[in-house]
């Protein structure tokens, strides 16, 4: 099953997510350190979840865990190496790096008189589906608010010198994020046209579908940061929306 | 400035909001609302022509620059085009080939069915001021076409009247008069079979 040739990303049985193709990975090692870290804090929050998830008495101690884990030497030296495709997707990769550095601290003086024993806390994980299903929302909830932060950074940006670069994203914002968030009316047709002086139907459809499309590029490029892969990154996305369907659906 | 936190909403949403989001932003989302047509019908007729048409190639967005000024200030705007009593044809061949290729497209600026009212529009407006015949639809199908964009609520009164006036011109089902084609036959909506028109779709044969 594992070949050197590249492969499309595949669906591990653990997780609603697609693994990643880790076949082209191989990047200079200074960059990828500083990139893990980055990684690492933007999902701090998911992270911080499995923690407790996983070892619920260190629930205290969590944020510090997971500060020392971002600042681990040994984890970021070579990790694209260790991280190959038998590890699974980044995710995965993460999660097991987490889980380990944790029993590894936990083996060391300083947690030897810790309250539990080492034994207990590494059998400690009891409900596996609910946590899992947790991680997984809350990962997809730091890719979107990085997607929505940055778009709204990028539009509102006047050294792009496009001027209608900030009527993109307030289109956006009236006609699909405060309609879908706040459960409020979009705003009316007449409302946009006067507001952004549009010229005719096509200039206003214009408007929301580059706001569509530069959701869209965001989106992808901050999935494309965990996933590498133009293929996993699709997958990814559509992974995405079919977990969130399925919540939704189920109330 | 916009008061609206984007990521404070991403984490406090629901599922079924982070999902609505994904679904809204995707390319066969509709973009505006069905109560919204007759506003969008409205904003389309009083457009300038040169805005919407003017991004054909540069001939004919030159061309096209020169039948508006040939009218004076008369054609500013689709609405003009259409209740002028005497229309350059060219104008509304490109007016009606510019709705033809937006009720084409998955992702197309105009809503279908406004697209579908332009695309009657100016044949209706061709048949009844000049004569003439820009479609090589079926007389069966283009009345049919003419009158389902008659009956759309969101259309304006004038509009109405010209499109009955384009379907009493044309024969009706069971014989009688009607303007016949006249020179080379022109196009039909690709799937002009039924409207409201859908997208795609197969294009009646040349």
């Amino acid at each position: 099953m594992v070949s050197g040739k590249r492969m499309p990303a595949e669906f591990s049985a653990s997780s609603i997510f697609p693994r990643t193709d880790w076949s082209e990975l191989g990047r200079a090692g200074e960059a990828d350190e500083a990139r893990l870290d980055r990684l690492i804090r933007t999902y701090w929050a998911p992270l911080r979840i499995f923690l407790v998830a996983t070892f619920p008495s260190l629930k205290d101690q969590a944020d510090l865990l997971l500060q020392d884990f971002a600042e681990d030497k040994i984890l970021k030296s070579g990790w694209l190496q260790r991280a190959d495709r038998r590890r699974g997707k980044f995710r995965d990769f993460l999660k097991t790096s987490l889980r380990n550095f944790v029993l590894d601290r936990l083996n060391r003086a300083e947690f030897k008189h810790a309250p539990v024993s080492l034994e207990e806390l590494a059998q400690e994980p009891a409900a596996a589906e609910a946590p899992s299903e947790a991680f997984d929302l809350t990962w997809a909830r730091t890719v979107l608010a990085q997607t929505l932060r940055r778009m709204e950074a990028d539009c509102k940006d006047s050294s792009a010198g496009q001027p209608r670069r900030g009527q993109i994203w307030e289109m956006f914002r009236l006609r699909l994020l405060e309609p879908v968030f706040e459960d409020a009316a979009p705003a009316p047709y007449e409302e946009l046209v006067s507001r952004f002086g549009l010229r005719s139907p096509t200039d206003a459809s214009n408007l929301l579908l580059s706001g569509k499309r530069i959701f869209k590029m965001h989106l992808a490029r901050v999935i494309q940061e965990y996933a590498e892969q133009d293929a996993a990154t699709a997958a990814e996305i559509q992974a995405l929306e079919e977990f969130l369907d399925r919540l939704a659906k189920r109330g | 400035m916009s008061e609206f936190d984007s990521a404070a909403s991403v984490f406090q949403g629901q599922p079924k909001s982070l999902a609505a989001l994904l679904e809204a932003s995707g390319e066969r989302a509709r973009l505006w609302r069905p109560d919204e047509l007759g506003a969008i019908f409205r904003h389309q007729m009083s457009a300038p022509v040169l805005v919407d048409l003017g991004g054909y190639d540069p001939v004919t967005a030159a061309r096209l620059k020169v039948l508006s000024d040939a009218q004076s200030l008369l054609l500013k705007s689709f609405s003009d085009l259409f209740h002028h009593p005497a229309p350059p044809l060219e104008l509304l061949e490109l007016t009606k080939d510019f709705a033809k290729a937006n009720m084409e497209q998955a992702e197309s600026s105009l809503p279908n069915e406004v697209a579908a009212a332009l695309y009657y529009t100016s044949i209706a407006a061709a048949l009844v001021r000049l004569g003439a015949r820009i479609t090589r639809l079926p007389e069966a199908e283009l009345r049919r076409g003419l009158l389902w964009t008659r009956e759309q609520a969101w259309l304006d009164e004038e509009t109405k009247q010209l499109l009955l006036q384009a379907a009493g011109k044309i024969a009706p089902p069971d014989g009688g008069g009607g303007v016949k084609p006249d020179g080379p036959v022109s196009d039909g909506p690709s799937d002009g079979h039924r409207p409201p028109l859908q997208r795609g779709g197969g294009e009646p044969a040349p």
